[in-house]
């Protein structure tokens, strides 16, 4: 129609109730449980030539994850009340879960970490294998805070914890692998040609690792979209939202082209094969595009209008 | 004495589009600016002369299985036993995951207390025995406020005898403000083509 026969003359829409914070704390959790997983795998396998990665991850990991719930106190309209959650708790509320996960888990890993550090190989086996399921429910949970509220249709999907999870994994290892190439590139000037060779070879590895997941979390999006465009009409409108509306840029351009497929190319391609810098700048592109990723979700979940 | 259950119905062919209910909500729960626990959705369809303009009062739906209680995090909205949620100010945290769970955006943050606030069916009033400021204003008498469980009250006996429907049933989240004749196109919430006819032609409409 070119102009509509049916108009809304009048109505109320409330703000956004979740603003960034939310996705920048989902990002960080992500990042945290993703490093984690690394750092433990590289415990358990024990080579020396894991060392290395295995400390500078298992650092990474509770720092990160004391960085993050900032992010959820910094948005709360009352923040000073945030102990509410502890003494209030309601095991129905995903929130609920998180408030607890948030607390053990950073302890878990502040243990891990001195263990790792002071060299004590067993006990950091054993709390990296308790960690491990702290790690990933820490970061599923917030999965579920999205698609247990199930007003909005971009959100309320059973895909929505897994996709959270593989994405983590994604940012996880990219910063590990930027992290790991400084060291390499500033740090390692001590170490003999061998080690060197074995570091950059251990870094690509890594990067492979990542092209792998990015294509499990490609695979995830795709059934996700496919689901959103054949399910009822909120779903349809959430789904055209992200891939022509005003999601498309940072969906489509930003999180699909230059976070999944320039990366995976950079990383597989057959030219960029050995080459550090490629490596590194398809990690930076990876975290650029789960970002976005959570923009897209934390904001766009909610724009769909509900009345 | 039986539990009672609060509800509410809306007969949609008596509503004049007063915005009474508006302005008497605003003034009963000192409702600030920019928000609204009640209003009026409009909408206009059709094309001169064949034009008429739709109502749909909206408020909070109170649900039996409210998906703001299950998800609040804090216990801060609760049901109570006559099936008003409510929200406890003092322990309400502000995370508005509430905000973002409910199906109807009908909460909003009072940008003066810093809390999540809706309409409660002016619980107050009702633990007062008298109605809701906005059953109270309504001069058409189209919003009834009662008890369901009691056979006798007049909402239970329109609701007996009238066709009515509620907000997003697929939702399951039970609303209990009931509507007698709204307009489709105004209690949806996205755009989708529809025919429309007129002058004896069909015009396919994007709304």
């Amino acid at each position: 129609m070119e102009h509509g026969d049916v108009n809304v003359i009048y109505s109320v829409e409330h703000q956004l109730p979740l603003i960034m914070y939310i996705g920048q704390y989902f990002f960080f959790t992500g990042l945290s449980a993703g490093s984690f997983v690394i750092s433990v795998i590289a415990t358990l396998l024990g080579r020396k030539e894991f060392k290395p990665i295995g400390k500078i991850t298992a650092l990474l990991a509770p720092a990160l994850l004391i960085i993050a719930p900032l992010n959820l106190i910094l948005d709360l309209e009352q923040p000073l009340r945030f102990w509410h959650l502890f003494v209030y708790y309601n095991w129905t509320s995903p929130i609920t879960y998180g408030s607890f996960l948030l607390t053990a888990y950073p302890i878990m890993g502040i243990i891990y970490a001195v263990m790792v550090y002071t060299d004590r190989q067993k006990l950091a086996k054993i709390f990296g294998i308790l960690g491990i399921p702290l790690a990933i429910s820490v970061h599923g949970y917030t999965g579920f805070i999205l698609a247990l509220a199930k007003a909005r249709s971009l959100w309320n999907t059973a895909a929505m914890p897994t996709i959270f999870l593989v994405s983590a994994m994604v940012s996880g290892i990219g910063l590990v692998v930027i992290i790991a190439a400084v060291r390499y590139k500033w740090f390692d000037k001590a170490a003999t040609p061998e080690t060197r060779e074995t570091d950059k070879k251990l870094i690509l590895q890594l990067a492979q690792f990542m092209a792998y997941v990015i294509m499990l979390d490609l695979f995830l999006i795709l059934s996700d979209i496919l689901v959103l465009l054949t399910a009822h009409s909120d779903a349809y409108e959430a789904g055209m939202l992200i891939l022509t509306g005003n999601f498309a840029l940072l969906f489509v351009g930003v999180e699909i082209i230059l976070g999944s497929f320039l990366p995976i190319f950079l990383i597989l391609g057959p030219k960029m094969r050995n080459s550090l810098t490629a490596v590194v700048v398809a990690s930076i592109l990876v975290n650029i595009g789960v970002y976005a990723m959570r923009f897209v979700m934390v904001i766009g979940g909610q724009t769909v209008p509900l009345s | 004495m039986a539990k009672k259950r609060y509800a509410m119905v809306i007969d949609i062919r008596r509503c004049i589009g007063c915005h009474a209910c508006t302005v008497a909500c605003k003034a009963e729960m000192a409702v600030p600016l920019e928000v609204n626990a009640t209003w009026l959705k409009i909408v206009e369809k059709g094309r001169f002369p064949d034009a008429r303009r739709f109502v749909l009062p909206r408020l909070c739906n109170n649900c039996d299985d409210a998906i703001c209680a299950r998800n609040c995090p804090t216990q801060a909205t609760y049901k109570r036993e006559d099936g008003i949620v409510m929200v406890d100010q003092h322990r309400c945290i502000g995370c508005k995951y509430c905000i973002a769970s409910c199906p109807y955006d009908v909460r909003y943050i009072n940008p003066l207390k810093n809390i999540v606030q809706k309409c409660y069916f002016c619980s107050h009033r009702v633990d007062a025995g008298l109605e809701p400021a906005c059953v109270e204003t309504c001069p058409t008498r189209a919003m009834v406020f009662g008890d369901m469980n009691d056979t006798k009250s007049e909402v239970a006996q329109i609701m007996a005898s009238n066709a009515t429907v509620v907000l997003k049933k697929e939702m399951q989240t039970n609303p209990q403000v009931h509507y007698i004749a709204p307009d489709e196109t105004a209690m949806s919430n996205v755009e989708k083509e529809i025919n429309y006819y007129t002058e004896g032609t069909i015009i396919k409409l994007k709304i």
